[in-house]
């Protein structure tokens, strides 16, 4: 199968998990290879390159460790793989994750035997794999990097979080956008944010903007309820709202939202402006913006994967460049990353190839 | 309010934001303090005397039916520890002599010349420490010996099983792990729960009470619900009597089960847990 080909049976498959993936049309598809390679034919031809030519080489086998059980990080590296025409090795979690066993079940015959499978990670896997993707902690990227030769590359996606900062928001415009993007997967993502710095655009502006979210974060869940919590991801988000109510009692500067009497969602205002430890599952944090917004979040700056911004300029992504994150986006668009985004920093599909040149004879002298 | 069960619980958060205690500040005779791992600061127990605290640690101490002594303690001494309730419980048990873990050193000479049976007591980490200073030296103590293992490994970057520490301590120090015990406490309680081996179940002392409790409607769970554990702790007459603990548990007639953090849990997507690295 060519590039192309490719590209139309991996859309084909991939139409069931949109709600994950955002659109992934074949020419998406292409449109992020052509965005890497900087021509979509790269893999299947020779293409110009300086006074040459130049083909892109896809590793023979990739192998995939998946550590997380949401099937975001799964999909995606295992499209690129695929669009990239590589076998794939890919190591699930325990348990597994339904959507990609089903995802692989939709390829065509061709593709589907470059997939393998396994919640193991089988003898001769990481040997016989040309590159290694590993999402994980900072400690399995250690370990998987130390086992890697030189000869294989080696790409780690490190677990991160992410923010938001309304900047200039007076009539509160933002508020649904910050609710979708804070609710979307119940917070499992990496883009995720867990909480929105607000600028403090006149006194009180940011437990203002807290309320409004609250409204917005009720709306959301009316439409899009949140999936079922087990009894520890419950008990996570009563001891928050048991710990912030005691608070909100004594304390002015912290207020507390509580959706409903099942835990739907949660809005936290707290003055203290550090990167809160979150239970997730929709429980959403405002906090008026700092001035050095990198040194308040302290230890988790480095840790940041996507900041949203509002309004999503240059300017404002340039004066929040220290949070270091690997994109700035607008909120209430956060949870929809386009295929080209460098995740961690990297072009994910042109950090996997190497390339080939071809200098033609015509003009040299035998 | 016709029972018990009635009171409020304080979430032990607030012991972090506010101070707790029903006497004049000027009175405080002691202060501990919890660790305060996750960036938040940290929470403190007021004391107008220390009194009632100890008797309650000797006498819940008797009451589960744990051995007298004599005591060898591989955790710091109040002298070096002087805001750790933990400290201050083992040296209401223990004497200052039993201390042998100096500065953090365990003198292990103390151990090798153990001729008759002994108490160990200490923090799981302690043990872990211990078992690794030792390596692949065995130090049989005398049969008959005990251990008392207590806290988890927060911070650590550590995590076994109860059944594999209490496995590792049979296997170098010959202790049996039905003779070891588990002690469920905290800094903002006076009383402290007991489990005996490696699949016990907790029980406390006649003057304290743990429900098991739905987290979200705070009714007590059936015979094997799982839920967060409410402590009532009738010694903390200084502060607040009521506590609702963040720890998950089973319950088990009239003991309860914890459920420590499964280490073969599944990790919940990519999003990182902000207390995965404020812990370190």
């Amino acid at each position: 199968m060519n590039t192309i080909d490719r590209a139309a049976a991996i859309a084909d498959a991939a139409q069931p998990f949109r709600s994950v993936l955002g659109p992934v049309a074949a020419e998406d598809l292409l449109a992020w290879l052509g965005a890497e390679l900087g021509n979509r034919e790269a893999l299947d031809r020779w293409v110009g390159h300086g006074p040459g030519k130049a083909k892109a080489v896809a590793p023979r086998t990739i192998l995939h460790v998946v550590a997380g059980n949401t099937p975001h990080a799964a999909l995606q590296s295992l499209i690129g793989g695929l669009l990239l025409g590589s076998g794939n090795l890919v190591k699930l979690p325990r348990g597994g994750i339904i959507e990609v066993d089903e995802f692989v079940s939709r390829l065509p015959d061709a593709l589907r035997a470059t997939v393998v499978v396994s919640e193991d990670l089988p003898p001769g896997w990481l040997a016989q794999a040309g590159a290694v993707i590993v999402y994980g902690s900072d400690e399995t990227l250690a370990r998987f990097r130390g086992l890697v030769s030189p000869s294989q590359v080696f790409v780690g996606h490190g677990h991160k979080a992410s923010l938001g900062i309304v900047w200039h928001d007076p009539e509160f415009v933002s508020c649904d956008g910050a609710a979708r993007d804070a609710s979307l997967f119940d917070q499992q993502g990496c883009l995720s944010p867990r909480v929105f710095y607000v600028r403090e655009e006149r006194p009180g502006f940011a437990r203002e903007y807290a309320e409004k979210l609250s409204s917005a974060m009720d709306r959301f869940n009316r439409s899009h309820p949140r999936g079922l919590l087990t009894v520890e991801e419950k008990a996570e988000i009563a001891n928050l709202r048991a710990a912030y109510r005691f608070r909100a009692a004594n304390d002015l500067r912290v207020a507390l939202w509580e959706g409903g009497g099942n835990m739907d969602w949660t809005v936290v205002y707290e003055e203290d402006a550090w990167l809160p430890a979150s239970p997730l599952n929709r429980v959403i944090f405002v906090k008026p913006l700092p001035d050095d917004i990198a040194r308040a979040i302290g230890p988790a700056a480095g840790h940041i994967g996507a900041v949203g911004l509002f309004p999503c300029t240059e300017e404002l992504a340039d004066r929040f460049a220290s949070l270091s994150p690997s994109r700035f986006c607008p909120v209430g668009r956060m949870q929809d990353p386009p295929w080209t985004w460098h995740n961690g920093g990297v072009a994910r599909l042109a950090s996997l190839v190497k390339w080939v040149d071809f200098e033609p004879s015509s003009g040299l002298t035998a | 309010m016709a029972c018990w069960r009635d009171i409020p619980c304080v979430p032990q958060d607030a012991f972090k934001h506010a101070d707790l205690r029903s006497f004049p500040a000027h009175e405080t005779a002691k202060t501990f303090r919890t660790s305060g791992t996750t960036g938040e600061g940290f929470g403190q127990h007021h004391f107008r005397t220390l009194e009632i605290y100890e008797t309650a640690v000797r006498e819940g101490w008797r009451s589960a039916g744990l051995p007298a002594g004599p005591f060898l303690v591989i955790a710091p001494h109040p002298d070096e520890a002087p805001y750790s309730s933990l400290s201050h419980m083992l040296a209401a048990l223990a004497p200052r002599e039993a201390f042998i873990a100096s500065a953090g050193i365990i003198d292990l000479d103390r151990l090798r010349a153990v001729s008759a049976p002994v108490c160990l007591l200490g923090t799981a980490l302690g043990f872990l420490h211990l078992m690794e200073k030792l390596g692949t030296e065995k130090i049989p103590l005398p049969p008959g010996s005990t251990a008392m293992e207590t806290g988890g490994y927060k911070g650590s970057g550590r995590n076994i099983s109860r059944e594999q520490l209490y496995g590792m301590i049979a296997d170098l120090l010959g202790i049996a792990p039905e003779n070891i015990f588990n002690e469920y406490g905290m800094t903002e309680l006076s009383s402290q729960f007991y489990a005996r081996g490696p699949r016990g179940l907790h029980r406390g002392p006649p003057w304290a009470r743990a429900v098991v409790a739905d987290p979200v409607t705070l009714q007590e769970v059936g015979e094997g619900g799982t839920g967060i554990v409410l402590v009532y702790d009738a010694a903390n007459v200084g502060s607040v009597v009521g506590i609702r603990t963040q720890d998950l548990a089973i319950k088990r007639g009239d003991a309860f089960e914890l459920l420590g953090r499964d280490p073969a849990a599944l990790p919940r997507g990519c999003s990182r847990a902000a207390d995965e690295w404020m812990t370190r």
